[in-house]
C-alpha cells in the first residue's frame, strides 16, 4: 500500500529544519529540575533560573541517530502483544474521561471502578481493539487509591495491553507495585512490562511540565515502556495555521524525543499527537474536526521521515451521542490517518471530546477499527488473485455463487459488520427501526452478560487484595 | 459624550484610543467612577453579550479585555481604595499538577474587566498558596481551573481545606472537564461554562 503524501521531500525537510530553528532559537521552558539537569549535561544551553533550554541542532541530530523504528505494547497474555509498524493499525481506546453515559438511563454521570471493569472486559472481547487505554476515571476511588482504582479493574478484566497515566509519582509507584504483584515479582514484571505508560509531558507552546516529565524520566531510567503525546491547539497554544501548528508540534516532539534519547539511547518512541484547531467562535476544543485528521496525516509524514511509528488521538468526536456527527468525525479522520500511514489510533469509545465513555460508541468504533484493518490489508495483489482462470471458467452470464473459491473466501474477504444494517427496509421496520446506537448496545450487552473468562484467577485476586487493603471490587457485572 | 467613546473604544478593542480617551476624560475632570462604570465596565458587559450571541469570537473578547485593562491601569491611581475593593477580590489559578492556563487567563481578564480586584497565581498552584494569598488579600472568591481530568481532585482538596479551617472564602471551579455536578459534589460555591458566565457567577457570589 502506497501512503498518501501531502508534502514534497524538500517541504518535509524544511519542516524539520524549521523545527530545529525553533528549538535552537526560541527553546523550550522546562519546569522540571531533573530534566533541566539532563539537558544541561547533554549539550543544551540551559538557564537554571529562567528554566529555558535552547537545543543546538547537533544535540537534536545526535538524538535522532538513536531513534528506533518499532514500538511494542506488551500484554499480560503474550498472544495480545502488538508491535508497530508491523501490526498496524494499532487501535486503542480513548482514555481518562471523567464521565460515562449510563447504559441503563442513557444519562451522563461520573464513571466508577465498576464501569472500568465492564469496559475492560468489553475491550478484551472486541477484536478491533488492540490496546486498552483506561477509558475513564473512577469517581468511587478510596482516598489514596486514585490510580489503583483504575488499573486494578482494568488489569483484572483485560488481558490485552493496558495503557494509561498517573497524576503523580506516588500513584505511579503504586501501579508498578500492582504490576509486579500480578507478574509474580519485580524481575518477572520487567521481562514483560504489561502496563504501558503514557503522558503528555509537553504543554504547548514549548513547555515541559513538572509531574508528567518526572514520571517519563523515571520510567525511562527504569527501562520501562513510556511514550508521550504532543497536543498543540491552533489559535490557542499554537499558530492558527496548519503549517505553523505542524511545525510547532514537530519541534515539541523533537524536544521530547531528545530528552528521551538522552536518558536512554534507543528507547522506543511513538511520534504521537493530538494536534487540533480550536473553534475560535467559542474557544471550544475540536478533536473531531477534519483539521485534526489533516494534522495527523502531516505529522505521520514527518514521523516517516524520522523512521519511527506514528499516530495519536485520532478519530475522536465532539458529538454527545452516537449520531451522524459521531460517525463521520471518527470515520473521516481515521480513514485519512490510515491512508497517510499512521500506526496508532487512540480512537475508541469516547463522546463529547474525551468527556464521556459510551458502550455503544466503543462497539461502533470496534467496527470502524475492523474496517480500517480491512483497508490496511488492502487488495493483496497477486497473479492468483486476478482470478483469470475463474473468470474464463464461469464466462459471460454465469454465477460465482457456488464455486469453491467463493466458499473459501466468503468469511474473510469482506468485513461482516454487526452494527451496520444491511436489512431491507421492511424487515428493519419490523424489528422496531433500531439505529446504530441500539444495535451496538445490544452487542455490548451480549458480550457483557456472560461471565468474563479472562478475569484474574481467584488466587491472584486474593493476593492482590491482600496486598492493597480497601481496594474497589473491580468486577465486571452487567444488569441490563 | 466621551465616556461613550471610551465604551466604543473597548468594544472596538482599540487600546491606544481607550488609553488616550481615559486620559482626556480625567483631564476634563469627569468623575472617575463614571469613567469606570459607564465607560469601561459597561463596555465589557456589551462585549460579553456579543460573545454570548456568537458575534464576537474569543480573540475579540480577549482583545477587548486588554483594551479595558489598559484603560483601567490609567484610572487605577485615582480610584479610591473603596472603589477598587467594592466589587470584590478574586484569587485565581490553575490547580496543582496542571499547567493549562488559557481558559483561566481569559476568566482572569474578564474578571478584571468587570472591575474585580484580581490576583492571578498562575499555574500549578497548591492549596497552601491559594489559601495564603486569599488570607493576605482578604479575598472574597477563590477561582480554580483545571484542564486535565487527573488534576481535578485538587479542587476538592482546597474546598475541603477552606471548610476545615472555618474560612469564609467562596470557591468557583472551571475548565473543560468541570461540570455543574462536579462543582456541587465537591462543595464549590460556583461554576461556569465560559468566561462571561464566570463573571456573572462571581457577581452573584460577591453580592452584598
Amino acid at each position: 500500500m502506497e501512503f498518501t503524501k501531502l508534502f514534497s521531500q524538500s517541504e518535509v525537510e524544511r519542516v524539520h529544519e524549521a523545527s530545529l530553528e525553533i528549538l535552537e532559537n526560541v527553546g523550550m521552558m522546562v519546569r522540571n529540575q531533573k530534566a533541566l539537569t539532563i539537558f544541561a549535561i547533554n549539550g543544551c544551553r540551559v538557564d537554571m533560573e529562567t528554566m529555558m533550554v535552547k537545543f543546538p541542532r547537533e544535540v537534536v541530530e545526535k538524538a535522532r541517530k538513536t531513534f528506533v523504528p518499532t514500538y511494542t505494547f506488551t500484554a499480560q497474555d503474550p498472544k495480545f502483544d502488538v508491535t508497530m509498524p508491523g501490526d498496524r493499525p494499532i487501535v486503542v481506546t480513548g482514555s481518562s474521561a471523567p464521565n460515562i453515559i449510563d447504559p441503563e438511563t442513557g444519562e451522563e454521570r461520573r464513571a466508577t471502578s465498576d464501569d472500568i471493569a465492564n469496559i475492560a472486559y468489553l475491550i478484551n472481547e472486541l477484536p478491533g481493539f488492540d490496546v486498552f487505554s483506561i477509558s475513564t476515571l473512577a469517581d468511587d476511588a478510596p482516598e489514596g487509591q486514585f490510580s489503583l482504582s483504575r488499573f486494578y479493574p482494568a488489569l483484572k478484566n483485560c488481558k490485552k495491553p493496558v495503557r494509561s497515566n498517573t497524576p503523580n509519582m506516588e500513584d505511579l509507584k503504586a501501579v508498578l507495585e500492582l504490576g509486579a504483584l500480578i507478574a509474580g515479582g519485580e524481575e518477572e514484571y520487567r521481562k514483560r512490562p504489561f502496563i504501558n505508560h503514557h503522558y503528555c509531558p509537553v504543554v504547548s507552546p514549548l513547555t515541559f511540565d513538572v509531574e508528567s516529565t518526572e514520571a517519563v524520566i523515571y520510567l525511562l531510567e527504569e527501562g520501562l515502556p513510556v511514550y508521550g503525546t504532543i497536543v498543540p491547539n491552533a489559535g490557542m497554544t499554537s499558530p492558527l495555521s496548519l503549517m505553523g501548528t505542524l511545525t510547532l508540534g514537530n519541534a515539541e516532539f523533537l524536544g521530547l524525543a531528545t530528552l528521551t534519547q538522552m536518558i536512554r539511547p534507543g528507547a522506543p518512541m511513538i511520534y504521537a499527537v493530538l494536534s487540533t484547531v480550536a473553534d475560535m467562535r467559542t474557544g471550544a476544543y475540536a478533536p473531531g474536526a477534519i483539521e485534526t485528521g489533516m494534522l495527523q496525516m502531516a505529522h505521520t509524514e514527518m514521523a516517516r521521515y524520522y523512521n519511527i511509528p506514528s499516530g495519536g488521538y485520532i478519530g475522536l468526536t465532539n458529538a454527545h451521542s452516537n449520531d451522524a456527527q459521531s460517525g463521520y468525525e471518527t470515520g473521516m479522520n481515521t480513514t485519512g490517518a490510515l491512508l497517510a500511514g499512521a500506526d496508532l489510533f487512540n480512537m475508541g469509545g469516547l463522546l463529547g471530546s474525551l468527556m464521556a465513555f459510551d458502550f455503544a460508541k466503543a462497539v461502533i468504533d470496534n467496527e470502524i477499527a475492523l474496517m480500517l484493518k480491512r483497508m490496511k490489508k488492502g487488495f493483496e495483489y497477486s497473479e492468483e488473485n486476478l482470478c483469470l482462470d475463474l473468470i474464463a471458467k464461469v464466462g459471460p452470464g454465469g454465477s460465482y455463487m457456488d464455486l469453491d473459491h467463493t466458499m473459501k473466501n466468503m468469511r474473510t474477504i469482506a468485513v461482516l459488520p454487526k452494527v451496520a444494517t444491511r436489512e431491507m427496509r421492511r424487515r428493519w421496520e419490523d424489528q422496531g427501526k433500531p439505529d446504530a446506537h441500539s444495535r451496538a448496545m445490544k452487542e455490548a450487552a451480549k458480550i457483557l452478560s456472560k461471565p468474563n473468562k479472562s478475569r484474574f484467577s481467584e488466587e491472584l485476586d486474593a493476593k492482590v487484595r491482600g496486598h492493597f487493603k480497601g481496594l474497589v471490587a473491580g468486577d465486571a457485572k452487567w444488569s441490563l | 459624550m466621551s465616556v461613550q467613546n471610551i465604551y466604543a473604544g473597548v468594544v472596538e478593542f482599540n487600546i491606544d484610543k481607550v488609553v488616550s480617551l481615559v486620559e482626556a476624560e480625567i483631564k476634563n475632570g469627569t468623575d472617575v467612577s463614571e469613567i469606570l462604570s459607564n465607560g469601561l465596565i459597561a463596555a465589557m458587559d456589551e462585549v460579553g453579550q456579543r460573545y454570548s450571541e456568537g458575534e464576537f469570537f474569543v480573540p475579540e473578547m480577549l482583545m477587548a479585555a486588554k483594551a479595558m485593562k489598559a484603560g483601567l491601569e490609567v484610572l487605577k491611581p485615582l480610584l479610591s481604595q473603596g472603589e477598587s475593593e467594592k466589587k470584590g477580590t478574586i484569587i485565581i489559578g490553575t490547580v496543582k499538577g496542571d499547567l493549562h492556563d488559557i481558559g483561566k487567563n481569559l476568566v482572569s481578564m474578564m474578571m478584571e474587566g468587570a472591575g474585580f480586584e484580581v490576583y492571578d497565581l498562575g499555574v500549578d498552584v497548591d492549596t497552601e498558596k491559594f489559601l495564603a494569598t486569599a488570607k493576605e488579600k482578604k479575598a472574597d472568591v477563590i477561582c480554580m481551573s483545571a484542564l486535565l481530568t487527573t488534576t481535578m481532585p485538587f479542587m476538592e482538596v482546597t474546598v475541603k481545606a477552606i471548610r476545615e479551617q472555618g474560612l469564609s472564602f467562596k470557591t468557583m471551579v472551571g475548565g473543560a472537564p468541570v461540570s455543574e455536578d462536579f462543582a456541587k459534589k465537591i462543595g464549590a460555591d460556583g461554576w461556569s461554562t465560559d468566561a462571561p458566565g464566570a463573571v456573572e457567577t462571581a457577581r452573584k457570589l460577591t453580592a452584598k
